[in-house]
């Protein structure tokens, strides 16, 4: 049986005493454990910021790989061998900002990876700019006069563009947040699950404190997954209450169920034969 | 006896001058001719100009015809702007309606008297080319129409080209057939007795030669190196490299994925490589400057990746559907710092299904990217090629498999991804493949894939990755030089990629031209592939002390450059064309003698 310390290495960590992260890792290698997925056989993409450091704090496969950019190059690794259990650590500011169009395209292959996406509502390794999820009005060293652009909300453009497996979690809700990834890991296609999380050296506004006083979990008020409509709804709800659960699952076609050639085996496991290309020149 | 006849075909977008073209050269083919053959067109999809230029030869052609022995001016505009360069032995096939009342529906786009004043031949063949359609059965069939009269003039037998019709409208049922057959007949007697006045020996013939572009060629490169993910963004003129493999779909085990954009191909690209599926994506300039940030961390994380450049000119959108070799330059120096990389420019289709090739084996070998120049006018020309796809049994992969981990390494734990040895290359494994981790990241780290920032790390890394340097320069076929017998008095044409061809052709001409002779002056030539990593040591003695004259389609004389920074052996002249249209032989001839006067 795989434990989660079966994860530990000993990299020296660089995250800030009392990160969101911790937490979220923590529940990253329960979820492995609990799914039996030894090190070996897991590969983590990550992109930039604190989120896409990850990966080097624990272990497994790892491409650490340039801002944005993780869900193209995951999306690369599960076409070549869809047998991967691909798990992607990103940022809010790593997807949906500098990476923004490969998270809309992500959703539209419906590629079988788990994306975690570490949001903080601002950007940690840059010391403390605006991100994509940061408030309206949100003064930051480089906002002096308050962010003047309105958030972007990840749930409801992932519900409207057609995601299927569609969460939020907490770092501080760390049992639930285990179910969450297993949820996602366990579902066949594109799973986002968005987990918000404290920065405790630049945000000093959405601290663990204020999430703890808004979040509330959606199955425990009786929210069926299956109801679009109603995830819709849910998703927008963003202020003194703040909804965390699965929001939407629906069995779909992952990619790789839709691209012939890979139906029946991974396109890495085909044998070569240069006859037989030749023959069909 | 050599004859060689070039056909200029001119109209509007939309009016089938390709189809024209590609019949002309498919029926040429089949009598054992070679053809050469260059589509010229607008970043349009109906209307403007757009031409085909057929050169068609009994002997190799290696190059574009120019001026046209024949022209089939299917517009006004295409006889306006061609008819000063006609000969007076040229031949004029003129798209002339002769309209009455009830022909609203053919077009008025064609030539009238005035349009024929100035032109130089005084062969003209005047057809009503959509009355013909009409009569046949539909305007739709006005070029299958030009077809047959083409043909006609050329003295083919009209049972080489109700052949091939036949072959080609197979799938599409008898009753298309018929019509295009109907059609040909009719374009075929519209020419009456006209024929030109060279003509070939047309006879059925098989040869192991076929027809191929260079982005079919790079395809089949791909292929034969056992690629099996083509991730791509559309962009002229790459597209068609990636077009080449979509039929192969089903028949290998290929995945053609089209991106979100260029920068999501390349890192798809690199992580297919990195999971194990050799991957190559197609692009030209402009799609390039976005793959530059994955250039790089391809580079830093030593995973394989070719890329193909198909070039035009720039900068920005520049001519879409235009031909330039702007890029070698960016393509050495594209991304951030200095790391090894490959560039070949192969210069014709057969070259470039090597190039391609070796390009697979070189980056898997070497682990770093690998990066093929082509340009417009290699990538869309139609050339007859002798049959040279030789695809080997099998490819060598260089992987570090569960084997080799088992049988080095105790415990397996004590893999390093990037461990530092004598070659710079590292035992590069697969992800989840066996009973290791393979850790791979953009930032700088240490041989286990660890982010360092130690600063004698830094240094040991850089290195590591540069010591391969040495081996790639070896691997780097020199220059092809011709180098004439006789005078000391020599000068060379100095090209890479596509322009060899002309330059080839342009030192034919030269050899035998009386205002070169007159001066006691010789030409040779010589033309880079494998450009880099260029090997100095190597080069140095072989071009040392020749007169270099550039050929290059670039305005700052890129190659010239990177021949004196590499080896301080400084160009005597260039003749560099920044038109955008492809090197003709006879501008090569010209620009040379102006150089030498």
């Amino acid at each position: 049986m795989v434990e989660p310390k079966d994860y530990d290495n000993d990299f020296e960590n660089k995250w800030c005493p009392g990160c969101g992260n911790f937490l979220i890792q923590k529940a990253m290698k329960q979820t492995f454990a609990e799914l039996n997925i030894p090190p070996e056989k897991i590969l983590f993409v990550s992109g930039i910021g604190q989120a896409g450091k990850t990966p080097h704090f624990m272990k497994g496969n790892m491409f650490h790989c340039l801002h944005g950019r993780a869900l193209a190059v995951a999306t690369g690794a599960k076409i070549a061998n869809h047998d991967l259990n691909i798990v992607v650590n990103s940022g809010d500011g790593d997807c949906y900002g500098e990476g923004g169009n490969h998270f809309l395209a992500a959703i539209r292959r419906n590629i079988d990876i788990t994306l975690l996406v570490h949001n903080n509502q601002v950007y940690g390794l840059t010391k403390g700019q605006a991100s994509p999820t940061s408030a309206l009005g949100m003064v930051t060293k480089l906002q002096k006069h308050g962010v003047t652009s309105s958030p972007f909300n990840p749930l409801a453009t992932a519900l409207g563009s057609g995601a299927n497996f569609v969460a939020r979690g907490f770092s501080g809700e760390p049992e639930q947040l285990k179910e969450l990834i297993k949820q996602a890991m366990n579902y066949r296609g594109f799973a986002l699950v968005d987990i918000l999380q404290p920065c405790v050296s630049f945000n000093k506004i959405n601290t663990h404190q204020w999430y703890k006083d808004r979040v509330y979990d959606i199955q425990s008020i009786g929210h069926d997954p299956s109801d679009l409509a109603k995830a819709i709804v849910l998703s927008l709800e963003w202020g003194e209450k703040i909804p965390i659960g699965i929001f939407y699952q629906k069995e779909s076609i992952p990619f790789h169920s839709r691209v012939g050639v890979l139906q029946d085996r991974t396109l890495i496991s085909y044998p070569f034969d240069g006859e037989k290309t030749a023959a069909v020149f | 006896m050599r004859t060689d006849i070039t056909v200029k075909i001119g109209g509007e977008a939309g009016q089938g001058i390709q189809t024209i073209g590609t019949l002309l050269a498919e029926v040429c083919h089949s009598a054992g001719l070679f053809t050469f053959s260059i589509d010229d067109f607008e970043s349009r999809i109906r209307g403007g100009h757009s031409f085909n230029l057929l050169r068609i030869s009994n002997e190799q052609v290696i190059a574009p015809g120019h001026i046209p022995d024949i022209l089939v001016a299917i517009d006004q505009r295409t006889m306006n702007l061609n008819k000063a360069t006609l000969l007076s032995d040229s031949l004029v096939i003129l798209n002339a309606e002769n309209k009455s009342d009830s022909d609203a529906d053919i077009d008025d786009n064609s030539c009238s008297e005035a349009d024929l004043e100035g032109c130089g031949s005084n062969n003209i063949l005047k057809i009503s080319l959509n009355r013909l359609a009409k009569e046949a059965g539909g305007l739709i069939t006005a070029n299958t129409v030009a077809a047959g009269c083409i043909f006609a003039v050329l003295g083919t037998p009209f049972e080489m080209l109700k052949e091939l019709l036949v072959k080609k409208f197979k799938a599409k049922g008898d009753k298309i057939i018929d019509l295009n057959l109907t059609a040909a007949k009719m374009g075929y007697e519209a020419a009456g007795t006209v024929r030109y006045h060279k003509q070939f020996d047309w006879k059925p013939c098989k040869t192991d030669r076929i027809v191929i572009s260079g982005a079919k060629a790079a395809g089949l490169g791909a292929l034969a190196s056992d690629c099996r993910f083509f991730p791509f963004y559309p962009m002229s003129p790459a597209t068609g490299v990636i077009a080449s493999v979509v039929p192969y779909s089903g028949k290998l085990p290929i995945v053609v994925e089209q991106a979100e954009d260029e920068i999501a191909a390349v890192n798809m690209a690199i992580g297919a490589s990195f999971a194990g599926v050799r991957s190559m994506t197609s692009t030209s300039g402009g799609g390039f400057c976005l793959m530059t940030e994955g250039l790089g961390i391809a580079a830093m994380t030593e995973t394989p990746l070719v890329i193909v450049n198909s070039q035009r000119p720039g900068p920005a959108t520049g001519l879409p559907t235009r031909t330039a070799q702007p890029d070698l330059l960016f393509v050495i120096n594209a991304s951030q710092d200095d790391f090894p990389r490959f560039v070949l420019a192969p210069g014709n289709p057969a070259e470039t299904f090597e190039s391609v090739k070796k390009a697979f084996y070189l980056s898997e070998k070497y682990q770093v990217p690998a990066i093929i120049m082509l340009d417009q006018f290699l990538a869309t020309s139609q050339v007859t090629q002798q049959n040279f796809f030789k695809v080997n049994k099998d490819v060598e992969r260089f992987i570090f498999t569960n084997i080799d981990i088992n049988k080095t390494l105790s415990p397996p734990s004590e893999y390093k991804r990037y461990a530092v040895t004598d070659s710079g290359i590292s035992p590069r494994a697969l992800p989840c493949m066996g009973n290791i981790m393979v850790r791979a990241t953009g930032n700088e780290h240490n041989e286990k894939g660890e982010i360092s920032e130690d600063a004698t790390n830094k240094v040991n890394m850089t290195n590591k990755r540069n010591s391969k340097l040495a081996a790639m320069k070896q691997e780097m076929d020199l220059p092809e030089i011709f180098c004439p017998k006789g005078t000391d008095n020599q000068f060379f044409l100095t090209g890479w990629g596509s322009s060899k061809g002309p330059i080839i052709e342009a030192y034919e001409i030269l050899k035998s031209d009386k205002r070169a002779n007159e001066k006691g002056i010789n030409f040779g030539y010589i033309i880079f592939k494998d450009i880099w990593p260029m090997d100095a040591e190597r080069l140095k003695p072989l071009i040392a002390n020749k007169k270099l004259i550039m050929v290059e389609q670039n305005s700052n004389c890129q190659m010239g450059k990177l021949i004196t920074q590499e080896t301080g052996i400084v160009y005597n002249a260039s003749i560099l064309k920044i038109d955008g249209r492809p090197f003709y032989a006879q501008y090569i001839v010209e620009k040379a003698l102006e150089i030498i006067s």
